[in-house]
């Protein structure tokens, strides 16, 4: 009775945790890296209804990706507050080379995901129907959610730009 | 008993996530769609993608309705790129050859060798695979796209970043450059390394398509002055010359961005150069089909929107004067294949559905044989399929 009971216990465990050990590999990884998918968008509105927050997506395959992980580094060490999701469209299977590019190119404390779903199509249209794939892509999104769009490497003057225009709009 | 309950843990795991699709996610870590396609003269299709560190060979002697047992290029697993436009390919030569090209990853960033196998028995048997490129500094060798020219010719074309590497980090050189090697003996040695222009874009397939005169037209995504990354045109000969260097879109994509979404290109009976390419210029924005001219200083005719705005991966084929451009398109549920369709060459157009799928998919072909004109799709619940574009 009790092993039947501890089976089932750990079977749960198992199911519940299922999402984030499919879509990370059963190894423990360096970073953390949340599960992004077609309702992640949602979520996120939702956590961070009336604040501005940035969506980020690069790939561990885009050469201008790699120039912009310092400027995340530095607006959020500058902007603590700023909600900064960086999205990994990689798959599963290039875990190691992730883990890699973060080594040599650290992004800094900003929230890390990577693409959950195979049918990228269907991830890239909740987020944007125009959105074919190139990085990388950048959303601001001001506190009401009207979102501004950037295609391919941004710079930090445009960034520390669009932040001013959060910050006289709180006034 | 502990490792009994951790056993049933895994298995439990195993299959969850193997049916985790059935929840609405398709497993991310065992698709590997990107495959090529290509009729030879007797009319067999012949396909080549991407299973671990082997290239697979498949084919098809019924257009695609039955296929072959998967059978292996290359005997000791290696990398091998298949992300986004990275792809293995196949070109069949003119005495019953087989050309099979794939882009090895190496441990630096970026970095790749342009691999080569060949089969001079029908696909029977393959050579064991070489490095295309006399290069061999752990860079940019990306790519790889190949054709056979009517004179049996083999042309291997890549992006390559020797030049950027050799300017230095101080000179800016923009983008990478498009290299070339020839093959005259069936693929068992390559003359080269040959560029072709400076400053390409570093990410993007490169079109090629061989001419009457044994030279081979190459179509890839340039990086203009100072960032604009449209398409340029250019004509590589056997010897390694390089001749008619020029621009071929004027969409003004002023950006440093990696689109993975390279061109198409094809040839009707009279010479006329028919393409299509993906833009987020500042004239235009979407996927476009258009005649490239070749003569004055120029431009693009016939210009003309493929699709929506979901529009992606566009391909096309020409026989006579039908033109065929093939595309995918989500449409907020499923992937759909469609077909814009000209029996003038390019001035009027109709457009088909051709297929959906509810999954993920590769990027579709136009392939022709015998005046026919072949719609090839790779998608994770139906796999290959082959649709006819009816006349």
């Amino acid at each position: 009775m009790n092993r039947r009971k501890f089976i089932i216990k750990t079977n749960s465990y198992v199911i519940f945790s299922l999402s984030t050990v499919c879509a990370v590999g059963a190894a423990v990884p360096d970073t953390a890296l949340l599960p992004f998918d077609a309702g992640s968008l949602a979520t996120l509105r939702k956590s961070h209804a009336g604040r501005p927050f940035v969506l980020a997506f690069w790939s561990v395959y885009c050469e201008p990706c790699r120039d912009e992980m310092a400027e995340w580094d530095a607006v959020k060490r500058k902007h603590p507050s700023l909600a900064i999701e960086l999205v990994s469209t990689d798959a599963p299977a290039d875990r190691a080379q992730i883990d890699a590019f973060f080594a040599k190119y650290p992004p800094g404390p900003v929230q890390k995901w990577i693409f959950s779903d195979a049918f990228a199509e269907r991830v890239r249209y909740s987020v944007d129907k125009s959105w074919r794939g190139e990085l990388p892509k950048s959303y601001f999104f001001d506190a009401a959610h009207r979102v501004e769009v950037k295609s391919g490497r941004i710079d930090r003057a445009w960034i520390e730009s669009w932040l001013a225009r959060q910050a006289s709009r709180d006034r | 008993m502990v490792i009994r309950v951790v056993a049933v843990g895994f298995m439990l795991l195993a299959w969850a996530c193997a049916n985790a699709q059935h929840a609405g996610h398709e497993d991310a870590a065992r698709v590997e769609l990107a495959a090529s396609a290509a009729f030879d003269a007797q009319g067999v299709l012949w396909v080549v993608s991407k299973s671990g560190g082997h290239v697979m060979l498949r084919r098809s002697a019924d257009a695609g309705k039955s296929w072959s047992a998967a059978q292996a290029v290359n005997a000791v697993p290696e990398g091998i790129g298949a992300e986004g436009d990275a792809r293995p390919k196949i070109a069949l030569g003119t005495r019953s050859e087989v050309y099979v090209t794939w882009t090895q990853p190496l441990s630096k960033p970026y970095s790749g060798d342009i691999r080569f196998a060949r089969s001079i028995d029908a696909g029977k048997t393959f050579s064991v695979p070489l490095t295309v490129h006399t290069d061999r500094q752990e860079i940019t060798h990306r790519f790889d796209a190949l054709t056979v020219t009517r004179d049996g010719k083999l042309f291997i074309a890549w992006i390559d970043k020797r030049d950027m590497i050799a300017a230095g980090k101080g000179a800016n050189y923009q983008g990478a450059a498009v290299y070339f090697a020839v093959s005259d003996n069936r693929g068992a040695s390559f003359g080269g390394d040959h560029k072709l222009a400076d400053h390409s874009c570093e990410c993007c397939r490169i079109a090629m398509l061989p001419r009457d005169d044994g030279s081979v037209l190459a179509l890839w995504r340039h990086v203009f002055e100072p960032n604009v990354r449209d398409h340029a045109l250019g004509v590589m000969h056997a010897d390694g010359r390089v001749s008619a260097v020029r621009r071929a879109t004027f969409d003004d994509w002023a950006v440093d961005i990696c689109p993975h979404h390279g061109p198409s290109l094809a040839a009707d009976a009279a010479g006329r150069l028919h393409a299509v390419w993906f833009t987020q210029g500042a004239k235009r924005a979407g996927v476009f089909y258009g005649r490239l001219r070749l003569s004055g200083d120029g431009g693009v005719d016939a210009l003309r929107r493929v699709g929506g705005e979901a529009a992606a991966h566009a391909d096309l084929a020409v026989s006579g004067k039908r033109v065929v451009v093939v595309w995918k398109e989500y449409d907020g549920t499923r992937s759909r294949l469609r077909a814009m369709i000209s029996d003038n060459g390019g001035d009027t157009w109709r457009e088909r559905d051709l297929l959906a799928t509810a999954g993920a998919s590769d990027q579709p072909r136009a392939l022709t044989h015998a005046g026919r004109i072949y719609a090839f799709w790779n998608t994770q619940r139906e796999g290959f399929t082959t649709t006819v574009i009816a006349p």
